[in-house]
């Protein structure tokens, strides 16, 4: 499942890659770093939030449009075990695990969640368990808001930034200032980045293990596995769990790079990026994500410019609306000409509601 | 409780008002080598499925060496000792022939996410000892030329053998044969039914499903004739092949 | 609690209206058609543009003014309007898709990005602000055991004769049965000399075209939003997974049960202050009854898991 990287497809993906992050240069011509390490730097989060999103769909053929709860669930609980303020009169709370712990249980927290959602609606057919996940994360993003004693809920979660930043190593700092771009970013661009290529290591060690090989037998034949004595349901809530875990982590990267959190981030429209994301990359690829990542962002980015071409009356909040046009439209066209996207099987796709 | 490997009691079983099995009582010994035939629409598959877990009762008992199974998921009681196949193959498509057997072969315990995170050292001996064991069998079954080809690549003859191997491999006490003759050419057939029979000589308590009698009649201990869902007929072979309602049961569909 | 019932009712005549739309297209096509909130939202989005005075203060596209037409000649355009757009949606998209057999979670995936794209044309279209039809407000009136306005009551009453009207269209016409024909199986229907193509066809027109009837009703109840199908799509989900996927019967019982619901619960004791999370209830009740009765009141056992 992972590319080879002497293959054809490999090589046009980092091509096309490559171009991008040119093209990122050739048409900003100022501040073109500044511009570039925003945009790694939500690539790498997407990126890695796609991976865990690849768990579930490429690896067990789980249709889960409820991504963004997950990664909602990693970044609130996480912040929450950390100093941090919260609500609308920013209550602070200077008590707090350190964040090593923090993060370790806001995996954990967001791992626990697929579980709690995969017990009840792993057994569901396809359609059906699309539906149910866009529910759940609908009920969370509703719970979160109105729990807003714990969750700042509209107010939202500040202050907690320096918990991560305090650890910014000096070198970034000094280079910043010379070249121009914001080194709290840059800090949780680079730990995105690791945080992807350790990802990435465990997943090809669990996908050549015996308890990847059972995942990938329950995917060609569930019944076949129960018939050897597996327990196919059980395989595929741990990978729904460690896809959860994933964009748990994805999640808390994403609140330290806002800076402030609150309930308009894990919204359905989060998970639709991922989803687009994870098919330009290619189903079931490990790698794809990362290439899929960086080309959509720069897509998204530089396509902003296009709004302001084309709609020149256009305010703020429908300019936003043209970049979601632009991932719909790149959804629909990816899903009907390209399913495979850059580095995926084919097959995986075309297979039916099981 | 009972000497009895399987026991069956009341079992019913209808699908939207058409009655797909009723049987009152049946009893399988071990080391028995048993046929279930009957003519189509008998409730031979539905019987497999019912006593693999792959559906559940309308009413009635499954016992599997004294344990109530009635209510068991396929996983249990295959990890109770009975290994079913499936009329049309069941082999893992986009898995290799040699992967489609380890998978098989590998333990619940081998196969644990935490221990193949970690990849203990003794995970590692077991797999080579699993693999090692996966060709021996492949070889047994002549089919370890295609070890490293997809499942997908085989022919049908070839994939039967491949389910046959997997359902193996953990060496059952029991095995659930549905139709392994179904859509075989002669040769092949002739290769699995000795298979079939140095199975059950090999001390495994064999149930199997067909509709090829000539082969059901050769290597039967004991046949069992469902029509409609119920018992009509129970003995060995010479005493079924004279059993006027089996023939009947037989024509009369013909006829119909 | 009996105070937010003529709130139900009136979301319940959308809803339920919306969620029949929904089941006949799943009946007949297998889809599950997740931008079936964008067709909604056209129809009010229509009649808005057709009905706003000329001088109104909002132009569509920052270029085109509304057109000023007859109120009720609006909603009737604007339905049809929907329907050719149903119609077109088959014809170039997800006939081809069907043909070319790719397979259902494709299909799905596609209709998803075909929400998001239609959702923020809309946007573009018609702009972020919360519009209302140019009507006259209306106070509310008590009816029996509920209170509504005037003209929200005709909009049940008129909603409610809909689906009987649909209800034996589907029974009793021959079209009809030939619709329950091709949901029931494709290939028996062809064989006895169903055009499947032409019934699919006609499905996704008259589905759209309720479904355009039911964002008007939502648009005369409560406002137009460029994102007002995609507010309800969940909710439209539950009710006719309550009443039972691919029975439109089941879809309008169903449909009227979560807008009853999900307005009443407002008046619960622990959903003091939590008015939002009103929604929240209805989801969860679809998620319960997709776990223990999937096939909801009035659906039959289909393949669920």
């Amino acid at each position: 499942m992972s590319s080879l990287l002497t293959s054809k497809r490999a090589i046009f993906a980092i091509a096309i890659t490559s171009f991008s992050i040119y093209l990122v240069f050739l048409l900003n011509p100022e501040g073109a770093l500044r511009i570039l390490i925003n945009l790694l730097t939500f690539a790498g989060i997407y990126g890695l939030s796609a991976i865990g999103l690849n768990v579930h769909f490429g690896w067990t053929g789980l249709l889960n449009f409820g991504h963004a709860s997950f990664m909602g669930m990693g970044a609130y609980v996480t912040l929450l075990l950390m100093p941090h303020a919260a609500g609308r009169e920013g209550e602070v709370t200077t008590t707090g695990f350190p964040i090593i712990i923090a993060v370790f249980v806001g995996i954990a927290a967001a791992a626990l969640f697929g579980l709690l959602l995969g017990l009840p609606a792993i057994r569901l057919r396809g359609d059906y368990l699309a539906i149910v996940t866009i529910a759940a994360a609908e009920i969370f993003r509703l719970l979160v808001r109105d729990l807003e004693s714990i969750t700042g809920g509209v107010y939202g979660i500040i202050s907690y930034t320096e918990n991560l930043q305090k650890f910014r190593p000096e070198f970034i700092n000094s280079l910043s200032l010379n070249y121009e771009f914001a080194p709290s970013q840059a800090w949780v661009g680079i730990i995105a980045w690791v945080s992807i290529i350790l990802t990435l290591f465990l997943l090809k060690r669990l996908n050549s293990s015996p308890w990847g090989r059972a995942l990938r037998a329950v995917r060609e034949d569930e019944d076949a596995v129960r018939a050897m004595g597996k327990n196919a349901v059980w395989l595929k809530l741990q990978s729904f769990m460690l896809g959860a875990g994933i964009a748990g982590l994805s999640g808390v990267l994403l609140a330290f790079n806002y800076g402030s959190l609150e309930t308009t981030v894990f919204v359905p429209l989060l998970t639709f990026y991922v989803w687009a994301i994870m098919i330009l990359g290619g189903v079931g690829s490990l790698t794809g994500p990362i290439f899929g990542s960086i080309i959509f962002w720069v897509i998204i980015s530089e396509t902003d410019r296009l709004a302001y071409i084309f709609f020149e009356n256009a305010n703020g909040q429908q300019l936003a609306g043209f970049r979601f046009l632009l991932v719909g439209l790149l959804i629909m066209l990816l899903m009907i000409f390209r399913p495979s996207g850059l580095l995926g099987k084919k097959e995986e796709l075309l297979l039916d509601v099981k | 409780m009972s000497n009895n490997l399987l026991e069956v009691k009341n079992l019913k079983k209808s699908f939207g008002g058409l009655q797909a099995v009723d049987i009152k009582e049946l009893k399988f010994k071990k080391n028995q080598l048993t046929s279930i035939i009957g003519p189509n629409g008998a409730g031979k598959t539905t019987f497999f499925d019912l006593i693999s877990g792959f559906q559940t009762a309308d009413s009635g008992d499954i016992f599997l060496n004294g344990d109530d199974i009635s209510n068991s998921q396929p996983y249990q009681i295959a990890r109770m000792g009975m290994i079913r196949t499936f009329q049309l193959t069941k082999v893992f498509d986009r898995m290799t022939v040699l992967e489609n057997l380890m998978f098989s072969g590998s333990s619940v315990t081998n196969d644990s996410f935490t221990k193949s995170i970690i990849n203990t050292k003794k995970q590692r001996n077991y797999e080579i000892e699993l693999k090692d064991k996966s060709y021996e069998i492949m070889e047994d079954l002549n089919i370890s030329h295609m070890a490293d080809s997809y499942a997908r690549e085989l022919s049908g003859g070839q994939k039967k053998l491949l389910e046959l191997a997997r359902s193996i491999i953990n060496n059952p006490e029991t095995l659930l044969l549905d139709e392994p003759l179904a859509g075989v050419n002669p040769k092949l057939a002739e290769d699995l039914l000795d298979l079939i029979q140095k199975l059950a000589s090999s001390g495994i308590s064999i149930l199997m499903v067909e509709h090829n009698i000539e082969a059901v009649m050769k290597i039967s201990e004991r046949i069992v004739v469902l029509s409609e869902g119920t018992l009509i007929a129970d003995g060995s072979p010479n005493d079924i092949r004279n059993d006027q309602s089996v023939i009947e049961a037989y024509l009369g569909k013909d006829d119909e | 609690m009996l105070d937010q019932l003529g709130n139900g009712l009136l979301l319940g005549i959308i809803i339920s209206v919306a969620s029949v739309a929904l089941s006949l297209l799943y009946g007949v096509t297998r889809i599950v058609n997740f931008a079936h909130g964008e067709i909604i939202a056209l129809g009010a989005i229509a009649t808005l543009f057709f009905s706003s005075p000329i001088d109104y203060r909002v132009l569509f596209l920052d270029k085109f003014s509304p057109l000023g037409l007859n109120f009720a000649l609006s909603c009737i355009l604007a339905v049809i309007i929907c329907g050719l757009f149903g119609g077109l949606l088959e014809l170039i998209l997800f006939r081809p898709l069907r043909k070319g057999n790719v397979g259902n979670i494709a299909v799905l995936v596609v209709t998803i990005g075909l929400s998001i794209f239609i959702r923020h044309l809309y946007l573009l279209f018609a702009t972020g602000k919360v519009q209302n039809f140019p009507l006259e407000l209306q106070r509310r009136q008590t009816y029996l055991f509920f209170d509504m306005t005037p003209r929200n009551l005709k909009v049940l009453i008129a909603g409610i004769l809909v689906m009987i009207l649909i209800g034996l269209l589907l029974t009793y016409t021959k079209l009809g049965k030939a619709m329950r024909a091709v949901r029931d199986s494709e290939e028996l229907s062809s064989v006895s000399g169903i055009n499947s193509d032409n019934i699919i066809l006609i499905t996704w027109i008259s589905s759209s075209m309720l479904a355009g009837l039911a964002g008007v009703f939502q648009a005369i109840i409560n406002d137009v939003r460029w994102n007002m199908g995609f507010l309800i799509l969940l909710l439209i989900f539950a009710g006719t997974v309550l009443g039972g996927i691919g029975t439109s019967f089941g879809a309008m019982v169903g449909g009227f049960i979560i807008g009853i619901l999900v307005q009443v619960s407002v008046g619960l004791p622990f959903m003091e202050g939590h008015t939002e999370a009103k929604n929240a209830v209805a989801l969860g009740i679809m998620i319960v009854i997709l776990l223990f009765r999937p096939q909801g009141i009035f659906g039959q056992k289909e393949r669920i898991s």
